[in-house]
């Protein structure tokens, strides 16, 4: 080696020499740069018009010494060559070697140590003549590396005979051994995709791949190369590889070329941007299928059936089946119980649907956005628990006790439990299955109301099978005195219910709203109070007492209009914990700023939501995530209605809350979370949408 | 393949409990620093609040910062924009014994030979300045605005060659960038490749 060096100033000054005085044709004399020997050489040794040729440009660092690929990687520069061909020849691109990983530091570069053959196809006009020479000359520039860098370059050239027939080169070997190096060219499909914060790949190769593998793209400032791959194989087989986002990443190419390697060997792939394709729009709810709409008919029937047991309705209707249960002829009032049942719930689901045909931002649970509804409810429940407990006499049409069931106001009577059995459940039906008539009500409208009356049908159903299975109806109990006592047990559930729709109506509007509620509370018992004693009275003060009655319990409504008008306080509306309250500019301006937020749709009468704060998001865990990845929580009240939020329920085509989205840091595709939360999941989510 | 699966798995644990090292962002406030300069002076990004500041990630023997130098290209750059009342700090981070690495007297002895014109040369011995921009390559370029916030980061130009003759030809990030932001306006691109030799922590 020692001698070698010694000579080298006259390498370099013989080199352009020897590239024309070597008898070999099809090399061009070694060129000796920095820590770096470059040549030239042909697999032909005498072409022949319109050949093709290949020539390789051979770079033999010295050793700990690199040039690069042509995606470098952090630093470094990929090697070129500029071609002066012959008018009419034309050369290919560099046949790139599959490169190694380099790394430097804490950076990793992709390059080629030791030999590195590039070879490229030049293609050889047809009007050359034999006899010419052609000259092919080549000025090749690298960069190379130990640690520190030196740019080198070179001025190769070959002359080669122009003959009848092509003669190959004596390089043959050198030839194969550049082939070999390379990646073998593969049409698996590829694509790749820019999410948030990393790029993720999706390949479905024709074989078996071994470990380790490894993913070089070829292009530039489109991953950070020192961080590790995600290579995982998703459930239909294809590997999907993801790699961190370069922090210098801009724009994102059409299409790249990339090289997976495996521990026996590497291909070439094309990579084609997977979005290119527009994704289905989330807003449209997904055209249901005959079996999902069967599923749906199925879930909606066993929710109707479940409601029975709800405390809203099933103090009404254990009576009422009782009071079937007692006298003969039920199926008329099973099936016109039936009816009422019906009736109601396609009245309300078809007036939900024509008001949002009619531009209407409402979702299910509207009814419970409206203050007046939801005091009525509460007006109702404990209405009826009075009656329960004595207070007052109720007719066989409304409770049915059974007392003065005839055929007549009977049937009228049961139809009209059925009715009241859909506007008691309504407080149980919106929060415990808001979620799925929300999704009903996004459907065509034949589907929407198919499973409207499926879930009244389960309402109903008890009924249906005691009117209609007579063994049934002889199985319930005996009717006795224990009657009165289980009647009155059953007005406590009730008093929960108006407890619980209270509490809904003073987050809407207020603690002076609610008092004002409260108050018409007390008139109506006390009108309710007035009927009772009316029906035990004497002939004559009876009508007297039944006028002040039923001004009462109007006047009863007046507290509940006026508290109706009122608004809860901000300080009402929003909890004391970290969440801001989500505005569409707030969170667009978040958003702007590339800011990771965490939003939470909900509202007061929501079940599910209060138990996912609870459990979930008022956590230490979660607050401590939040704080810790610098996410701002930004919560949404849908408690009264709000056309904007609905507008952005309905952008993640939901139509009532819970909604929990997570917007990842720097932006890109927002993470929907599941309607049931735990605190792991939350703060998993978080620190996902955290990282850089 | 049940073998690849379990690699597979590794690999993603790997990367998950990989840690992302952290770096600046345009549009956030730029990480500050306490570094003294040639004349023992000691610098903070708070001491130029309400000025443009140009950071230039140097190494005076990288061919990539001498293709800058040699034309003077960079000169050029530097007494244009301090001129238009930017502050440009040229940083050293190269290790001591590490190419690149020099004395106050060395540095200075560099300015006054290469007709340079920053407003200070900051010697940042240990990488910790380099570190908390994630400066990657020499050169590498920063432009933060009056406020503090960083504007624009990456390659001096889009040409990431070692050749002088590159630099008329190319599109001057750099030069486009401290124009928009002494004019108050938004840098495009505002991050570009860095490209050059690695600085030498």
């Amino acid at each position: 080696m020692t001698q070698i060096w010694r000579w080298i100033p006259l390498l370099l000054w013989l080199a352009p020499l020897a590239a024309h005085s070597d008898t070999d044709p099809a090399r061009s004399g070694e060129v000796e740069a920095l820590h770096i020997r470059a040549e030239l050489f042909s697999d032909a040794q005498r072409v022949a018009p319109g050949d093709t040729l290949t020539l390789a440009l051979r770079l033999q660092p010295d050793d700990g010494w690199h040039t690069y690929w042509m995606n470098p990687g952090d630093s470094g520069l990929e090697t070129r060559i500029d071609w002066t061909l012959p008018e009419g020849a034309e050369a290919g691109p560099i046949q790139w070697p599959v490169p190694e990983k380099l790394p430097v530091e804490h950076l990793v570069n992709y390059g080629f140590e030791g030999e590195t053959l590039l070879l490229s196809d030049i293609t050889l006009p047809m009007d050359i003549a034999p006899g010419e020479t052609l000259t092919l000359g080549a000025h090749a520039r690298w960069l190379v590396c130990e640690i520190e860098c030196i740019p080198g370059d070179a001025e190769l050239s070959l002359s080669l005979p122009v003959g009848d027939l092509t003669e190959l080169s004596a390089h043959t070997a050198l030839f194969q051994r550049g082939r070999a190096s390379q990646p073998q060219a593969v049409d698996w499909p590829a694509t790749f995709s820019i999410e948030s914060t990393w790029l993720e790949v999706t390949v479905a190769p024709d074989r078996t791949l071994n470990p380790p593998l490894q993913f070089f793209p070829g292009h530039t400032e489109l991953v950070e190369h020192a961080e590790a791959q995600d290579i995982t194989l998703n459930d239909d087989g294809q590997l999907v590889i993801r790699q961190p986002l370069n922090v210098y990443f801009h724009t994102t190419p059409q299409q790249f070329e990339a090289v997976l390697r495996d521990a026996e060997g590497a291909w070439a792939l094309t990579l084609t941007d997977g979005a290119e394709m527009p994704p289905e729009p989330p807003a449209e709810a997904p055209p249901g299928t005959s079996t999902t709409v069967l599923l749906a008919l199925l879930l909606a029937f066993g929710g109707g059936v479940l409601l029975n047991l709800m405390p809203c309705v099933f103090p009404v209707l254990s009576l009422k089946a009782l009071g079937l249960a007692r006298h003969g002829g039920h199926r008329p009032h099973a099936l016109a119980y039936t009816a009422g049942v019906m009736v109601c719930f396609l009245a309300i689901a078809a007036l939900l649907l024509v008001l949002r045909a009619g531009g209407a931002a409402l979702g299910w649970g509207f009814q419970l956005q409206t203050p007046l509804v939801v005091g009525g409810l509460a007006y109702l429940m404990f209405a009826l628990g009075l009656a329960l407990i004595g207070i007052v006499q109720l007719g066989a049409g409304w409770m049915g006790a059974g007392e003065h069931l005839t055929r007549d106001t009977g049937l009228r009577g049961s139809f009209f439990t059925g009715v009241l059995a859909v506007v008691v459940a309504s407080p149980c039906t919106a929060p415990f299955m808001g979620t799925a008539l929300g999704f009903a009500v996004t459907q065509p409208a034949p589907v929407a109301l198919g499973i409207f009356a499926a879930l009244g049908l389960g309402l109903a159903f008890p009924f249906l099978l005691i009117g209609f299975v007579p063994a049934l109806a002889r199985r319930l109990p005996r009717p006795g005195p224990w009657m009165g006592i289980f009647r009155q047990a059953m007005a406590f559930p009730l008093f929960l219910t108006s407890v619980w729709l209270l509490w809904v109506l003073g987050r809407q509007v207020g603690i002076d709203g609610l008092s004002l509620a409260l108050a018409g509370l007390v008139a109506l018992a006390l009108g309710l109070w007035l009927w009772g004693l009316s029906q035990l009275s004497q002939q004559q003060g009876r009508p007297r007492l039944r006028t002040a009655a039923a001004l009462i319990m109007v006047a009863a409504l007046w507290p509940l209009w006026q508290a109706s008008q009122l608004k809860a306080s901000a300080s009402m509306m929003t909890d004391t914990d970290a969440g801001g309250v989500w505005t569409p500019d707030r969170l667009a301006a978040l958003r702007e700023a590339g800011e990771p937020v965490l939003v939470n749709m909900t509202a007061d009468w929501c079940i599910t939501c209060l138990a996912n704060e609870r459990v979930a998001l008022d956590t230490d865990t979660v607050r401590a995530a939040l704080t810790a990845g610098g996410v701002t929580y930004l919560k949404g009240d849908w408690t009264r209605q709000d056309p904007a939020i609905t507008e952005y329920l309905a952008h993640y085509g939901r139509n009532g809350v819970p909604l929990y989205v997570l917007y990842p840091r720097g932006g890109g595709q927002p993470e929907i979370l599941p309607q049931v939360l735990t605190p792991g999941l939350v703060r998993d989510a978080l620190a996902r949408a955290a990282a850089p | 393949m049940k073998s690849l699966h379990h690699v597979l798995i590794g690999g993603l644990l790997a990367l998950a409990l990989g840690s992302a090292h952290a770096a600046p962002r345009v549009g956030q406030p730029a990480p500050d620093f306490s570094v003294v300069d040639t004349a023992g002076q000691t610098h903070s990004l708070s001491d130029f609040a309400g000025q443009t500041v140009i950071l230039e990630w140097t190494n005076h023997d990288c061919p990539f910062v001498k293709k800058h130098y040699v034309s003077d290209n960079m000169q050029t750059l530097q007494r244009r924009y301090t001129e238009e009342g930017a502050v440009w700090l040229t940083v050293i981070s190269s290790a001591p014994g590490k190419q690149g690495h020099v004395s106050a007297e060395q540095a200075d002895a560099l300015t006054r030979d290469r007709h340079a014109a920053p407003t200070a040369v900051l010697l940042d011995e240990s990488g910790d300045m380099g570190r908390a921009y994630d400066a990657r390559t020499t050169p590498h370029m920063y432009v933060i605005d009056a406020e503090g916030v960083l504007r624009f980061m990456g390659g001096i130009d889009s040409n990431p060659s070692a050749d002088p003759a590159d630099i008329p030809g190319a599109t001057p990030y750099l030069a486009n960038a401290a124009r928009a932001v002494l004019a108050g306006d938004t840098p495009d691109p505002a991050v570009t490749r860095p490209y050059g030799c690695t600085v030498k922590y």
